[in-house]
């Protein structure tokens, strides 16, 4: 993957001095000579850090978050607007859209190195996840458990209190996408989804089905941009005849076909290609149903706007804990399937198929930004086997996916009846026909 | 869903290929239902279409083929290992 961290342009040259006469052009003095010593430590330095984008909003600071027209600290997220609502003069406002804040949606194909936004950057090993924060209403000490929130109320004065500034602990991003979806609509959908599965699902998950206990939780994501280009070497096959011979009783279809060896390539680029910023939601192995919340993405992820904690109040979050530089093999994994998926429509005439055996994917350039995606998840650990299982609706656009425990006795009982009568419909065939 | 499958099961067992898959329908529809409403219920295939679901921008397709073989006589309606339509499946990478 070519994410050489990319040099910084250069500062621009100064300006012409006076009346601005061309002056004779003069080699740029950048000090003595370095000694060998010293060029050996440069040539040895780690590469200095990509492009960045600065994407902290410089109008809040940690700790109480006012109400732009009455100074209030009772501020939320209204979700049937989106916005910002202030409890007290009613007041509504918005953070702006990171898309043309940022920049994010242009340039795309220019993409050079890794460029990474400064909410998305490396998690600092010791940086705690505990933030204390000293009340400018009251003085008191408040304690901020950024891992599930970002924010607290003081437990004195009752002010909001909220996390803003970036910290180097992966809780605050570079964008917050609201929920749009209200808690009972969300309850819906997944009254929705279970009662279609009532049939085999398990005794006790039924008995203990409570919509109603669905949370909002902002789970962190990194959303991608980047440009590539993937190529794929293999075999592909052309039929070039069929025909049928008989043998004993049966008639036997043969074929024929030429062999070509096939190569493809393609150049690409991907808006918002969105993966999992957490390791634990990461993992799609056997034993956990993460691939369920997966499931539910894409996001409208253009409409997410600037961080302010306040769109959290009342949710809970998960703290990113994956860095960039880990999660690039799977991007170029990714790349590597939707690259696979562009060259499929030009092997229509290998009718036969064709096999992949070799491929390759340069990656010219990405950039990176980190999202909190608003997702209502309900969940229930299965006693018998430990298992969670979840169903998660995406609070923007309301689709939905879940897991639902089976009641193995039932379906296999199901299973039993279908094959015996199927073998009892065969029998009567074989008979009739004998 | 395992309906259809039942149905495509009786239908392929009653054409003229012979007595045994006919034999084969009852282990194989209860096998199917089984695994059709398991994954109805735990929809344990599915994941995120990033392939499908992601804005993408993609330049005209370029390569080659060459034909290097010929097959003069075979049973196998297909080629060997066809992963054209199975995108994440990785083969060996090059550098």
């Amino acid at each position: 993957m070519a994410q050489e961290p990319v040099e910084p342009p250069p500062p621009p040259p100064p300006p012409p001095p006076g009346d601005g006469a061309q002056q004779p052009q003069q080699p740029t003095f950048d000090g003595p000579p370095l000694s060998l010593e010293e060029e050996l430590a440069a040539a040895k330095a780690e590469p200095e850090a990509g492009p960045s984008i600065e994407t902290v909003n410089e109008s809040l600071k940690d700790g109480l978050n006012r109400c732009p027209k009455c100074g209030s600290t009772d501020v939320r997220l209204r979700g049937s607007t989106g916005m910002l609502v202030c409890l007290f003069c009613r007041n509504e406002w918005q953070e702006a859209r990171v898309e043309e804040e940022f920049g994010l949606g242009e340039g795309i194909d220019e993409l050079q190195g890794t460029v990474i936004a400064s909410g998305a950057e490396d998690i600092a090993a010791d940086a705690s996840q505990m933030v204390t924060f000293k009340c400018e209403a009251c003085g008191a000490e408040v304690v901020v458990d950024t891992a599930h929130q970002l924010n607290a109320r003081c437990h004195w004065c009752r002010h909001t209190l909220n996390v803003n500034q970036q910290i180097p602990n992966g809780a605050v991003p570079d964008a917050v996408l609201p929920f749009r979806l209200t808690k009972d609509e969300a309850v819906e959908k997944i009254r929705e989804f279970a009662s279609k599965r009532r049939l085999f699902a398990h005794k006790r998950f039924k008995k203990e089905f409570v919509p109603e206990n669905v949370l909002g939780v902002y789970l962190p994501y990194l959303v991608v941009d980047a440009r590539a280009e993937s190529e794929y070497w293999g075999e592909g096959e052309v039929e070039t005849r069929r025909w049928t011979e008989k043998q004993g009783d049966n008639n036997v279809t043969y074929y024929a076909a030429d062999v070509y060896q096939v190569s493809r390539k393609v150049a690409f680029t991907v808006d918002d290609l969105t993966m999992e910023g957490s390791a634990q939601r990461a993992d799609f192995s056997e034993g956990n149903t993460n691939n369920i919340v997966n499931t539910i993405l894409p996001f409208d992820t253009k409409n997410a706007v600037k961080w302010n904690a306040s769109y959290l109040v009342g949710f809970t979050s998960e703290k990113r804990d994956l860095n960039v530089t880990g999660l690039g093999p799977v991007l170029e994994d990714q790349l590597l399937s939707i690259g696979r998926s562009q060259v499929h429509g030009s092997l229509g005439r290998f009718d036969r198929g064709v096999r992949w055996e070799q491929e390759k994917v340069d990656v010219g350039g990405s950039r990176w930004i980190s999202m909190y995606l608003p997702v209502w998840l309900y969940s229930y650990r299965q006693e018998s086997n430990g298992l969670l299982h979840y169903i998660a609706v995406n609070a923007r656009t309301g689709e939905t996916m879940g897991s639902i425990p089976v009641s193995q006795p039932k379906l296999i009982l199901a299973a039993l009846t279908v094959g015996t009568v199927l073998e009892g419909a065969a029998g009567a065939i074989l008979v009739a026909t004998a | 869903m395992s309906i259809e499958l039942i149905t495509a099961l009786v239908a392929q067992a009653s054409d003229d290929s012979g007595p045994l898959w006919l034999l084969a329908a009852g282990p194989a529809g209860g096998a199917a239902t089984y695994w059709a409403f398991y994954r109805y219920y735990r929809n344990t295939d599915k994941s995120h279409q990033y392939e499908r679901d992601t804005i993408i921008d993609a330049q005209p397709v370029q390569g080659g083929e060459q034909q290097v073989g010929r097959i003069d006589r075979t049973r196998d309606s297909d080629i060997d290992g066809d992963n054209s339509g199975d995108y994440r499946r990785r083969v060996q990478r090059r550098t």
